[in-house]
């Protein structure tokens, strides 16, 4: 379980600009359920994965990765976890671009100095598995939207993650693309891995994936959360 | 250990395909970067070989010589004047030297006939330096033709071709006997074109320049720390040129290498981003980022050296030669003999690819410190 005790989050803080993204969220995330974190643009969703996923550290408050404290591990620990734990799928996909997809799925796995033919297998097995294997060695602007959100999934799923994080991953698919990216998700939950999606999307928010719905506003939880 | 190179190996493939998809960019600056190098690296080489030639000819230059002026011009020196001069307390000796200049129509080319204090070629044999061998095309045991004072052409055999440690001494020379270049020249043979003199006791000098003056009017005797000074003074000028030239590049190094330092393309702090948050770690980052600092110093730091040996010591510096060296206009001309200073390479190194990589890393390493989802905002 992933527990989150009172976590807040101030950008520029002590600045005129100053901006409390989360303030003081408690919310345990069951693993191998799939939770949703809902609310409309600003309220938090993307800060709260953030904090989740050990890419940024709160301003106050702990988090707890399968009851020992992560928050105040130092940097190389918090990479060690986001890499073997967690696995990201981002808005605009982030892929880089001027490298194959393949590359691209492999690329999270480069620092583990996995031996390359093993880790190329693995990468050319998840792109079959998402349906993208043809599309392996086209670069990443060749791809379109669909083949793009697949390679990105691939790329989270490279290192064998426990939790899969996406932020907003169907903001930009058109429903078709959408449903199938949930059909992925459900994939994935019945290999038994745990997933925390950020959206507002009504295709993902009302689907039958969302187990735990979490609504934020202006960084607080105002519905669905539950501790321990 | 094994995980360790792979990662390695993982981190320069993905430079290098780095590197290759920004290929303008990365293009761009290895050309400016190597066009930097060839600059100071052709500045560095040729100062040293002109100071390394300088060095050498003096190492070969007499203590003092000791000419004859008449109305401010040369003239010949009677050889009467050694048996005087050579009586001076404090001097070894003085011989006669026969030297001149030769300025061939057909070639358009200035030779400088000698004859040698030892080992002279025999009557009718000559010895070519090698820019004028080159030049005749001529080879040991073939005839060469001049023509004398008196417009009749003279034919050489050959003795050999002469291979020195410094063109300089040896590019335009001719070797001849002593009773060829009298007849060759038309210098009488109570007359030597000047005298040298060894002296045991450089405080002496003094003493013996003002005996000599007052022994003959007319001379002109002439310290090798004159010609020293000379030297000094046309190397100095020279140098400074060569300065001007070498403080431009560095200048324009330093300009370089702080837009590097000062910061990322926005898209360059994405992707750092992009790698942190899937799991890369700031060491990877910054390795990466070593490989890939490394790969375009390194490239342009060979390909400039390179580019300037070649420069240097097989076009003579033609791109420098017009301003900075008086006997570039002279032909036959010389090459500088190729010398690579181990020292000077390792310190061109140390100030052009260490400061680059460095700059190429501390941006980075700011980027990468920060937390991922701050470098992807």
């Amino acid at each position: 379980m992933i527990s989150i005790h009172n976590i807040s989050k101030v950008f520029n803080a002590g600045r005129p600009n100053e901006v409390t993204a989360v303030g003081g969220v408690s919310l345990d995330v069951r693993m191998e359920q799939t939770t949703i974190l809902k609310g409309p643009s600003g309220s938090g969703k993307t800060t709260l994965l953030g904090l989740i996923g050990c890419m940024a550290r709160p301003s106050a408050g702990r988090i707890f990765l399968k009851q020992r404290e992560i928050t105040s591990l130092p940097e190389r620990f918090l990479t060690d976890i986001r890499r073997t734990t967690f696995g990201f799928i981002f808005q605009q996909c982030n892929l880089i671009k001027g490298i194959t997809a393949l590359e691209n799925v492999m690329l999270p796995a480069y620092p583990t100095g996995e031996k390359f033919s093993t880790l190329r297998g693995r990468a050319q097995a998840t792109l079959a598995m998402l349906g993208v294997e043809k599309r392996a060695e086209a670069k990443i602007e060749w791809l379109s939207g669909g083949e793009a959100q697949r390679v990105a999934v691939a790329r989270a799923l490279i290192n064998n993650p426990a939790v899969i994080i996406a932020d907003e991953p169907t903001a930009h698919l058109d429903t078709k693309l959408s449903l199938e990216f949930i059909g992925i998700m459900r994939e994935l939950k019945s290999r038994g891995t745990t997933i925390i999606i950020a959206s507002h999307d009504p295709i993902i928010c009302e689907s039958w994936l969302a187990e735990q719905v979490v609504e934020l506003r202006d960084g607080r939880i105002v519905a669905g959360a539950t501790m321990s | 250990m094994a995980h360790m190179i792979e990662r390695h190996r993982h981190i320069i493939d993905f430079t290098l395909a780095t590197l290759l998809r920004r290929k303008g960019k990365n293009g761009g600056l290895l050309l400016v970067y190597t066009l930097i190098i060839f600059v100071l690296a052709s500045v560095l080489f040729f100062t040293e070989a002109i100071r390394r030639e300088a060095m050498l000819v003096l190492q070969e230059s007499p203590e003092i010589i000791v000419q004859r002026t008449q109305a401010g011009r040369y003239q010949t020196v009677p050889m009467s004047w050694c048996a005087g001069i050579g009586s001076i307390n404090g001097v070894g000796s003085a011989q006669p030297r026969l030297w001149g200049y030769h300025y061939d129509r057909t070639r358009l080319a200035n030779y400088t006939f000698m004859v040698p204090a030892q080992d002279p070629p025999g009557a009718g044999h000559v010895d070519l330096g090698g820019a004028v061998a080159r030049m005749l095309g001529a080879a040991t045991g073939d005839t060469v033709a001049f023509q004398g004072h008196d417009g009749a052409p003279r034919a050489f055999t050959v003795r050999k071709v002469l291979e020195q440690e410094s063109q300089l001494l040896t590019a335009d020379l001719v070797l001849i006997s002593e009773q060829d270049y009298r007849l060759f020249s038309g210098v009488p043979a109570d007359q030597a074109t000047d005298l040298v003199l060894q002296v045991r006791n450089p405080r002496e000098y003094a003493t013996i320049v003002e005996k000599i003056t007052r022994m003959h009017h007319d001379a002109r005797p002439i310290l090798r720390s004159e010609i020293l000074r000379t030297y000094d003074a046309v190397f100095s000028w020279r140098s400074g040129l060569m300065l001007v030239i070498f403080s431009a590049a560095t200048l324009a190094f330093l300009i370089f290498a702080w837009d590097k330092a000062t910061g990322l393309s926005a898209e360059e702090r994405a992707e750092i981003g992009i790698l942190k948050a899937v799991g890369w770690d700031t060491s990877d980052i910054l390795l990466l980022k070593f490989w890939e600092g490394t790969a375009i110093s390194l490239t342009a730091f060979l390909a400039g050296t390179i580019l300037a040996y070649l420069h240097v010591f097989h076009t003579s510096a033609s791109l420098f030669a017009p301003v900075l060296k008086g006997w570039s206009t002279l032909y036959p001309s010389f090459r500088l003999p190729p010398l690579l200073d181990f020292q000077q390479v390792v310190t061109l190194f140390i100030l052009t690819v260490v400061p680059y990589t460095i700059t190429t890393i501390v941006p980075s390493w700011r980027a990468a410190t920060i937390d991922p989802d701050a470098v992807m905002r």
